[in-house]
């Protein structure tokens, strides 16, 4: 659980810099009223002239540039905490972001995450740039003010204190009762603008049919009625704060009556005592009130925290990696007892099985069957919950992050290509500097040179986020480009389970063959071809290896395989 | 200013409870004020009398202007807010009405999803226009010019002050800081949405990262770009602050002054020293209400955004210049060396496109993601006007129609299908009121969703429906409207293949006179069609029947030798 306030008072120096502002504003304020005072006094009573009130003036002057400075540096102070807080939970959040090894498995959370990097974290401004600043002006002004209206007349003091906690005894009580209320609301405010975005997403559906015109009437009266909803958790809402409202105006009205009893029927106190208390009680009950005000806002800031939070204390196993190095060439491969469990959900179950150098090996199983994430285990994308993977003997916990990688390429079925030129995102996957012919090779071994060729800019095009303006096909040759740039002596593949357009289908083939004379290719598989072509299957079926073997071996051995086969192939009547 | 006018006409729309809320706050303020300045006008006079009426009036007046003071702050908010979200219902009708009639070339136009969410969010941020932006300004000013008004009695040089200080902080500072803010939000948006952009990349694209070894730069760039965000948001803060202080400065130096003369004309007697407590207190309480123009250059800048945006929206030009629309009768259509290219791309989606759907024939576009096959449909559907070629329909340019006339005579399925909150029954009624139960529950038969009651609930967007059977629904609404030309986007994806295929006799049983085109990803059941259209980057690549294409051994048997090789 992050503590707001604790990362607040963490900051030693920032708090106490707020504290002594606040302290000189509280200082400024009594000057204020203090030299205010004094001059009315001076010329209405005492029958000042002019020049003998003027050093009065410029005292005032003074206090009023106290107070401003000071209410300027606690804004100040709050802006800069605020940003210094917000970076720190950002830098922390793509830390965590970074580290957690399922993030390369799921994709399905990103556009959550981004709202959490940006919306959460901006929601906590609030906290520290207002509630905080209000805070230490609440702890320490109101103290100030009632310390001076003591010592000058006792009187107004108490009445203060007595009349003064009510405020928050209030504010509790309401602000409990309302804030319930007022979270539905909130939810249904998000409900009802959710079905505004509905009708406009069905606008295209309802043009087509000559509906929208109906729906215009629908949606004023949902808007209606949100309306009438909404106004009633308002209006208790300003309800409360009406009542605040009327707690400090009694305070100060009897604060008033107490004073021009003692003025005018008694008068035992000067005009002076009376209209100085007069001008500070009501500064006192503002402190308050804005206090409620800021109150709000963290409230705010702490929802979005407790989001935050959730996202920091998830569970987190690190891939571990060592220190080994990798001898070049395809490496043996032993997957040794090899498991992943994930919470209570997906299990793959121990896997025994051996890969040698330069073979080629597909894995094949229905959706669902962990075929997905045997590929991140071997790739070393996820930590396995048991067992290990060992190259050449070695466990790849030992061997080098960097060493690994170096050796491996893996193509999705939906490749990733990033904002930048068309050969930015085929030299990501380079290890060394490489020359411009080098580029243009790989991409015609991957047959895409034509096409970027087509382009006016050429490799230098720009291709956006994802991609676009590229076909799928595309996509997966730029892909294979990276591969036949990157040279690795292990390839991942996970192949397209939709047909792609004909040359890419062909260049695919053509590719991996090509690839597995260099190195060791590890396939999730849908194709006939592909599977027949491999020298190893790994069947899964409810996250157990359930078969291993060739194409005929399984096809002689294996019930299941055959039947799979036979599905398939008697589909293929023409 | 002028982004702005077209929501002041929907917030003056309101004219009571905005004439309500403005009364009501000029109330409250006004109140304010003179609760203050008869505290100081009494306690003055309380100094120098020892009247108990002095005591009593005092007492009076605070519990009067107090009560009254809170009571309209009350009656204030609650007429504002009530003016806000009635105003907020008008713009969504409003701009919902502009909309609608652009829609589908909007939305196919531009591939952003996002477009809409921005739309809802815009609309939202304008309640603040009222609250915020538009009637704090008027109530300062009615206030102010009461209470100037009434000190000017008094002393015109100190009214005249206190309008110098109105001046100041309701109209220069504000609109200083909302003039600065104007040059400065954008860069915090640009700073913003490189954050946001790079850190979706970053997420997207972690396995990629990760294999080639990119991550830790990628995660420096970002840990960069939160710095660079972070100073753009502490300048803004910081100027938030600073015309948050200026304002406060300026007000408290305006009392001074006031204080300064007031207490020069005592001393000369050009005033009467009784007065002079009211005066100050009277400045220090009409300046306390100037506190809500400290967020009205963010808020004026917010509003101003959203409403240039909101209105850029609606501005596109309407296209459809055609009135005709079509007799009643057989459809065909004719596209002649058609292309099209997508804004800001460069490569055609569709390249000299030509081809023949004769009235009552049967045609599928098949080929892979990404070759035009959704493209054509839209030019199909008048929704994308072509950069070349022409589109004839029943042999006249498909610029004469009128591109809702078009629509009532086409039955429509597309890849996603809106469903509303309701019954099945509403939802199938948008197709034809007229519509009777059994004919609805026929063709649900036909779709074979004749489980589905008639008063069965569907959610909102369909929710409760599996992709098939949405799927189905679709289908059976189209039939429904069993118009002449039927235009089928993907239609069967989620269902299976042998429902699929009798679902397509049925269809084409219903509609053997009707003109068909389906587009598919999938390759099965295209035996029964008349012509099947291949196509691949833009262009068509082959065309011909199922059998003649099978013969051929060109690229539609490379693509179905392929389909039959992979597993799903």
């Amino acid at each position: 659980m992050i503590d707001l306030k604790q990362m607040a008072f963490e900051r030693k120096n920032t708090m106490a810099l707020l504290g002594t502002a606040s302290v000189l504003k509280g200082l400024a304020i009594i000057l204020q009223a203090l030299f205010f005072v004094w001059v009315v006094d001076g010329v209405f009573l005492k029958g000042d002239s002019f020049e003998t009130v003027l050093p009065l003036l410029g005292g005032l002057f003074g206090a009023i540039v106290l107070r401003g400075f000071c209410g300027y540096i606690l804004g100040r102070t709050g802006v800069h905490l605020a940003t210094e807080i917000k970076s720190e939970l950002r830098k922390r959040l793509i830390r965590s972001f970074a580290t957690n090894p399922l993030q390369a498995a799921s994709h399905g959370q990103s556009g959550k995450k981004v709202s959490l990097l940006m919306d959460a974290v901006d929601e906590v401004d609030g906290f520290f740039s207002k509630y905080i600043p209000q805070m230490m002006q609440t702890y320490t002004i109101p103290l100030m003010l009632l310390a001076v209206i003591f010592y000058q007349h006792w009187a107004t003091g108490l009445i203060i204190l007595i009349t003064a906690p009510f405020i928050p005894v209030f504010m509790a009580i309401v602000g409990k009762r309302t804030k319930v209320k007022a979270d539905e609301k909130m939810e249904q405010l998000g409900q009802f603008s959710g079905t505004f975005l509905d009708v406009l997403q069905g606008l295209t559906t309802l043009n087509l049919y000559g509906q929208a015109s109906k729906q215009k009437q629908l949606i004023q009266k949902n808007s209606l009625a949100f309306r009438d909803a909404t106004m009633g958790v308002l209006k208790s809402a300003f309800l409360s704060s009406l009542m605040l409202e009327y707690i400090s105006m009694l305070g100060i009205g009897i604060i008033a009556l107490e004073i021009g009893l003692r003025l005018v029927v008694f008068q035992n106190i000067t005009f002076f005592t009376a209209f100085f208390m007069m001008l500070l009680a009501p500064d006192f009950f503002n402190m308050l009130k804005d206090f409620g005000g800021a109150f709000h806002t963290a409230r705010g800031s702490m929802a979005a925290a407790k989001l935050l939070s959730a996202e920091f204390s998830k569970e987190e196993h690190k891939t571990e990696w060592g220190q080994e190095v990798l001898s070049s060439g395809p490496p043996h491969i032993q997957l040794d007892e090899l498991a992943f469990q994930y919470g209570d959900g997906f299990a793959l179950h121990p896997v025994q099985a051996e890969i040698p150098p330069f073979s080629r090996v597909a894995i094949i199983g229905k959706s669902g069957s962990g075929k997905t994430t045997l590929m991140h285990l071997i790739a070393g994308l996820l930590p396995p919950s048991e067992g290990t993977v060992k190259i050449n003997g070695v466990p790849r916990e030992e061997i080098s992050e960097k060493a690994w990688f170096d050796q491996l390429s893996y193509i999705s079925q939906n490749p990733y290509l990033f904002a930048g030129t068309i050969k930015e995102n085929i030299t990501i996957g380079a290890t060394a500097e490489v020359t411009h012919e080098e580029v243009v090779k790989a991409a015609e071994k991957a047959g895409i040179a034509e096409m970027v060729a087509s382009l006016k800019k050429g490799f230098d095009t720009e291709i956006g986020e994802a991609g676009r303006g590229l076909s799928g096909g595309e996509k997966q040759r730029i892909a294979l480009a990276r591969a036949f740039l990157k040279k690795p002596s292990i390839i991942l593949f996970d192949e397209p389970t939709t047909g792609l357009d004909l040359q890419t289908e062909q260049i695919l083939q053509d590719s991996m063959e090509d690839l597995a004379k260099t190195s060791t290719v590890i396939t999730i598989a849908h194709r006939l071809h592909t599977i027949s072509q491999s020298d190893l299957i790994f069947f899964l079926s409810d996250g157990r290896l359930s078969a291993v073997g060739g194409h005929m071996e399984l096809i002689e051995n294996y019930s299941p395989y055959r039947e799979m086969v036979a599905v398939q192939q008697g589909g293929v009547a023409e | 200013m002028k982004e702005l006018k077209s929501i002041f006409k929907l917030t003056i729309m309101e004219k009571k409870d905005v004439a309500l809320a403005v009364l009501f706050g000029f109330i409250a303020g006004i109140a304010g004020v003179a609760l203050l300045a008869s505290s100081g006008y009494l306690v003055s006079k309380a100094a120098l009398t020892s009247q108990m009426t002095t005591l009593v009036v005092m007492a009076a007046c605070l519990k009067l202007f107090g009560f009254v003071s809170a009571l309209s702050r009350y009656a204030e908010r609650l007429y504002s807010h009530r003016a806000t979200f009635t105003m907020l219902s008008n713009l969504r009708v409003s701009f919902f009405e502009r909309l609608s009639p652009l829609a589908p070339n909007l939305f196919q136009r531009y591939r952003s999803g996002d477009l809409l969410a921005r739309i809802v969010g815009d609309v939202e941020s304008l309640q603040n226009f009222l609250l915020r932006v538009f009637y704090p300004p008027v109530v300062l000013a009615i206030v102010f010019l009461s209470t100037i008004f009434f000190a000017s009695f008094f002393s015109a040089t100190v009214a005249l002050v206190l309008f110098i200080g109105f001046l100041l902080t309701v109209v220069v500072v504000p609109a200083l800081f909302a003039w600065q803010k104007r040059k400065t939000v954008s860069r915090t948006r640009a700073s913003r949405a490189a954050l946001s952009t790079e850190a979706t990349e970053f997420l997207y694209g972690f396995r990629d990262l990760k294999i080639y070894q990119q991550l830790e730069e990628k995660e420096g760039q970002l840990q960069r770009l939160v710095d660079a965000y972070a100073v753009e948001q502490r300048n803004e803060g910081q100027r938030e602050n600073y015309s948050q202080s200026a304002n406060a400065f300026v007000a408290m130096l305006v009392s001074l002054v006031v204080l300064g003369l007031g207490a020069y004309f005592v001393a000369v007697g050009e005033l009467e020293g009784l007065y002079l407590a009211m005066l100050v207190m009277l400045s220090l309480a009409v300046f306390e209400n100037v506190t809500p123009m400290a967020v009205f250059p963010a808020y004026y800048e917010e509003s101003r955004k959203a409403a240039s945006r909101l209105d850029k929206v609606v501005e596109e030009p309407v296209q459809n210049e055609g009135e005709k629309g079509l007799q009643p009768g057989h459809i065909g259509i004719t596209l002649k060396d058609v292309s099209y290219t997508y804004p800001q791309e460069e490569r055609p989606a569709l390249n000299n496109v030509s081809l023949n759907l004769p009235p009552g024939s049967k045609t599928a576009i098949v080929g892979p993601s990404g070759s035009g096959k959704s493209t054509l449909l839209q030019v199909l559907l008048h929704i994308l006007q072509t950069d070349s070629g022409s589109v004839l329909v029943n042999g006249e340019d498909i610029n004469h129609f009128d591109q809702e006339k078009l629509w009532s005579r086409t039955n429509v399925v597309l890849q996603e299908n809106h469903f509303f909150f309701g019954t099945i029954r509403s939802n199938l009624a948008i197709a034809s009121e007229e519509a009777t139960d059994e004919q609805m529950k026929s063709v649900l038969e036909k779709v074979e969703l004749d489980a589905f009651p008639l008063s069965m609930k569907v959610e909102e967007k369909g929710q409760n429906l599996s992709g098939g059977e949405k799927q189905r629904l679709a289908i059976a609404r189209a039939m429904l409207k069993g118009e002449a030309l039927w235009l089928l986007d993907e239609p069967v994806s989620s269902i299976d293949s042998m429902t699929a295929k009798s679902i397509y006799s049925r269809l084409f049983e219903q509609g053997k006179e009707d003109t068909f085109v389906v587009i598919s990803h999938d390759l099965s059941g295209l035996e029964q069609l008349d012509q099947i259209i291949v196509m691949e980057q833009g262009r068509i690549v082959e065309m011909g029947s199922y059998k003649n294409l099978m013969e051929r051994r060109g690229y539609f048997y490379g693509l179905k030798k392929i389909e039959k090789s992979v597993f799903a």
